[in-house]
């Protein structure tokens, strides 16, 4: 049986882990609120450009728009969204189960110290990567988004499609692949973002009406795609942040938990032998009066 | 019938309600909308944008966005808006002074860059302009 002073020593140890663990689970928290309020706040904004894009969607053809081209499909553009620092659970290493599984050609592009990493250890032809600041500043999440398109103009890529933890709650961030360009199918790519977006009301779906557009249909689909490509990503990239956060308080609450069962633990152990001590004192003590009487 | 107008952003839904008129500023001109209105997508850009109620006037300063006029709906799409009585002059100048001290260096920056300084200077000036009139 180890010796009470290591176990006192233990003890000592696990209790500074559990503190660190309970202190990040508070830090993580907090920013986790702040996270998800900025995720889910922007909802509304998502319904009604999805209400304005199926209203616009009998004037389009492919020939309007380059996102609207379909392509074939050579090389595959990937922009991973991964957490800057780790300690967050299963998030990143489920992410990367994703991107481990795309065997074709692609290219990758990177937000996220993590997803960088990744790329560069599994020797992925990684283009380019961007840093993001915790609380995202559409002015950087712009930087990377531009870059991408940008190379998807000039056919360096031929599709867009986004690795990122889609947020579902606390508990549930599920890694997701979702294509973002091009937008080839608008019907059906509008459906996908009606049930992204959330219950848009049946009646607006089917109530086709014609819409008179100003200045014209054209220049308002020109404004409304890249706009909508910004939008869609940087939503992405706060979903991401949002089950960042979410993941890492989950995984220091359960650190935390498990610290303190140890010292529960480590506590009845150091007790138990520290009594074993004491019996075994008495008994010496007892048995030399015994021999000295 | 009274017209229900939405003003969303992305951080917030700023307006949402009943409404007898509104006057939306687009990249075409100003346009008033009242009742039975025909259906409209237009293109908004930085501006004022008035809204009567009950005879009182509320006035909103929108950035760049999309308006949707369907039937008696209206729903503005704006980045950003804010509420006329919410402007703050002072944080509004400095912000004003920050994007034209970045453009005087116009060749340094990106063409992107130089668009989105723009749009602060332009937001900027329409938000001082509708506060200082109200005086």
């Amino acid at each position: 049986m180890a010796s009470t002073r290591d176990i006192r020593r233990r003890i000592k140890s696990v209790k500074n882990t559990r503190q660190i663990t309970k202190a990040m689970e508070l830090v993580a928290a907090s920013k986790m609120k702040k996270a998800q309020q900025a995720a889910l706040a922007s909802r509304p904004y998502a319904q009604l450009l999805a209400k304005i894009l199926v209203a616009l969607a009998p004037n389009t053809s492919e020939q309007l728009h380059p996102f609207l081209v379909r392509r074939t499909v050579k090389t595959r553009g990937i922009l991973l969204i991964t957490s800057d620092k780790g300690l967050c659970g299963p998030l990143n290493a489920n992410l990367f189960k994703i991107v481990a599984e795309i065997k074709t050609p692609a290219k990758f592009y990177s937000v996220g110290r993590k997803g960088t990493q990744f790329l560069a250890r599994t020797k992925r032809d990684l283009i380019a990567d961007f840093p993001v600041q915790d609380r995202a500043p559409f002015s950087e999440v712009k930087v990377a988004i531009d870059f991408v398109v940008k190379q998807y103009l000039e056919g360096v890529i031929d599709t867009i499609e986004i690795v990122y933890p889609r947020f579902k709650n606390t508990l549930v961030q599920e890694p997701v692949i979702r294509p973002v360009l091009p937008l080839d199918n608008l019907r059906q790519f509008i459906e996908s973002i009606q049930r992204h977006a959330g219950a848009v009301a049946e009646e607006e779906i089917n109530s086709q009406r014609l819409f008179h557009f100003e200045p014209s249909a054209e220049s308002v689909l020109n404004a409304l795609l890249p706009f909508y490509v910004h939008r869609e990503i940087y939503q992405f990239v706060l979903s991401t942040r949002a089950s960042e956060h979410s993941a890492r308080m989950v995984a220091m609450k359960t650190a935390k938990d498990n610290a303190t069962k140890l010292v529960g633990e480590l506590t009845l152990e150091y007790n138990k032998a520290r009594q074993a001590a004491i019996t075994q004192e008495i008994l010496e003590i007892a048995a030399s009066s015994f021999s000295s009487a | 019938m009274a017209l229900t107008l939405e003003i969303v952003t992305p951080e917030a839904r700023v307006y949402s309600g009943p409404i007898d008129t509104v006057v939306i500023p687009t990249v075409m001109g100003e346009i008033g909308i009242l009742p039975g209105h025909i259906p409209l997508i237009t293109q908004m850009t930085e501006g004022e944008l008035r809204v009567t109620k009950d005879g009182k006037v509320q006035i909103l300063v929108v950035g760049t966005g999309f308006a949707q006029i369907d039937g008696d709906k209206v729903s503005v799409l704006a980045e950003p808006a804010i509420a006329l009585e919410k402007i703050d002059e002072h944080a509004v100048e400095t912000a004003l002074q920050r994007a034209q001290d970045a453009l005087k260096a116009k060749d340094a920056l990106e063409p992107a860059e130089i668009e989105r300084l723009e749009s602060v200077v332009r937001f900027s000036v329409a938000q001082l302009t509708v506060k200082r009139r109200g005086r």
